[in-house]
């Protein structure tokens, strides 16, 4: 073979080649390189059961959330029609004005109890082209006790408030599996003794593994700093246990704890009912979500 | 010498009369409404590549790219019915013949071959491509739960607009 002849062969052997090359890569040219998304549904539902979740309604979606917690298992249970008899309520009704910022109010029947509070996703977990590993919500409420006092005193207004912020740090760790750790202050105007904390600190611990698209288990623990006042009340760390279950709009939320009250600076800080006791109680959270804006 | 010469010029031309055609920036819609819910979603990042040479055609889109009106619905297409961390992607590979797109359809991870009416039209250097088929959403193993059953189509109906550019 001439040198000429190699060169020939050579040339030949590299169009070819080229035009082969270009076969294959025509596929491969459309893969759509890698975005940065969003991590969504860390929850299905606004709180993980007691404890609030990461999660806003969308912008412009309004939401109503109805709760029961029933009697406890202690208490009468079949007397009681199940706990039914002396199931404690609360109604909520928020409002997304932006995919970042929630506000709503509550009423909630133990120590009637109104409030309001603001939500605001902070930072979102994100993957893709750019790894952020956890998302960051902030949440503070404002609690307004409106039952009344029996104690013969007067009170101020100010003394019936009581403040609940939080910081929630919330990770879908993958498809199944989220976690929330929520380090957060409970603060009240009024406690019953001048060496009590008006200052109590708790660290929330929450999480949800989901069974089916549909249907996921949560819990969730709350540790407080104190739970020992100088009138002689000991209260009790809450803790719960539940069952997701999505339909379309509504989120059912069934769960089992040793909590009844709902506003969160009552079922945080002062919750009285020891579980060793056979004080658990069952109860819902149901929401429903309405686009007001598309 | 004067060979090899000759030799580079046809490489050179066959490579400038390369036919291929791409976009990123492929609109891609479906609806699976009722007249109970309105489900509207469309991407308009999705990718589309052909050949003119040998008729070969591809369509990708990331199913996370679908910009549902409510933001919920959108987590909902996401999380419970495409599953889209599992599938991150739905692609058509194939062949542009005789007005119809044959090959396979991937969506949710299963691959259909299918074969739709589908135009593509010259204008200006630039192809014009338009097709629009049906899918059965259930044949591509996403379950649809009897609740929500009469909300939801059971074909959506897909259409593919897109403006492909000459590869330099």
């Amino acid at each position: 073979m001439t040198f000429k002849q190699s060169l020939f062969l050579g040339a030949f052997a590299l169009l070819t080649l080229n035009a082969a090359g270009q076969e294959d890569d025509l596929f491969a040219l459309m893969d759509i390189p890698e975005t940065t998304e969003f991590t969504y549904a860390t929850f299905k539902g606004t709180r993980v059961i007691n404890a609030q979740s990461n999660e806003t309604p969308g912008e412009g979606v309004l939401q109503y959330v109805i709760s029961h917690r029933f009697g406890s298992f202690s208490n009468d249970y079949l007397y009681n029609f199940f706990g039914l008899d002396n199931a404690q309520i609360r109604m909520q009704l928020d409002y997304g004005i932006t995919d970042r910022l929630n506000v709503g109010v509550g009423r909630s029947s133990f120590n009637k109890v109104a409030d309001a509070f603001i939500k605001y996703r902070l930072l979102r977990q994100t993957t893709g082209a750019k790894d952020f590993p956890f998302g960051l919500t902030l949440y503070s409420s404002t609690n307004y006790r409106g039952a009344r006092y029996t104690d013969g005193v007067d009170h101020f207004i100010s003394d019936r408030l009581s403040f609940h912020h939080q910081a929630i740090f919330a990770r879908k760790l993958d498809e199944s599996l989220s976690l929330i750790v929520a380090p957060s202050i409970v603060h009240w105007n009024l406690v019953p003794g001048p060496n009590d904390p008006n200052s109590t600190f708790h660290l929330q611990l929450g999480g949800r593994y989901k069974l089916t698209n549909r249907l996921a288990l949560t819990g969730e623990y709350n540790y407080g700093s104190n739970y020992e006042y100088s009138d002689g009340q000991r209260f009790y760390a809450p803790f719960a246990i539940g069952v997701d279950l999505e339909t379309g709009g509504h989120v059912f939320q069934f769960h089992i704890s040793n909590t009844n009250a709902m506003s969160d600076p009552l079922w945080m800080a002062t919750n009285p009912y020891n579980p060793l006791d056979g004080s658990l109680f069952l109860g819902f959270n149901i929401s429903r979500v309405f686009t007001i804006q598309d | 010498m004067k060979k090899i010469l000759t030799l580079a010029l046809i490489a050179l031309t066959t490579t400038a009369f390369s036919q291929q055609y791409l976009t990123r920036e492929a609109t891609l819609s479906f609806d699976a409404g009722s007249p109970l819910e309105d489900i509207y979603a469309v991407s308009e990042s999705a990718s589309a590549v052909y050949d003119a040479s040998t008729g070969k055609l591809g369509v990708q889109v990331l199913m996370t790219s679908f910009q549902f009106k409510r933001a919920l619905m959108q987590e909902h297409f996401n999380e419970n019915y495409a599953e889209s961390e599992k599938f991150p992607k739905a692609q058509f590979t194939g062949v542009f013949k005789g007005g119809e797109a044959i090959g396979q359809l991937t969506i949710h991870g299963e691959t259909k071959d299918i074969a739709v009416p589908c135009e593509i039209l010259e204008a200006d250097g630039t192809l014009l491509l338009n097709a629009e088929f049906p899918v059965d959403i259930e044949s591509f193993g996403i379950a649809i739960p009897g609740t929500v059953a009469d909300k939801i189509a059971k074909e959506a109906k897909v259409q593919v607009k897109a403006t492909l550019k000459k590869r330099a």
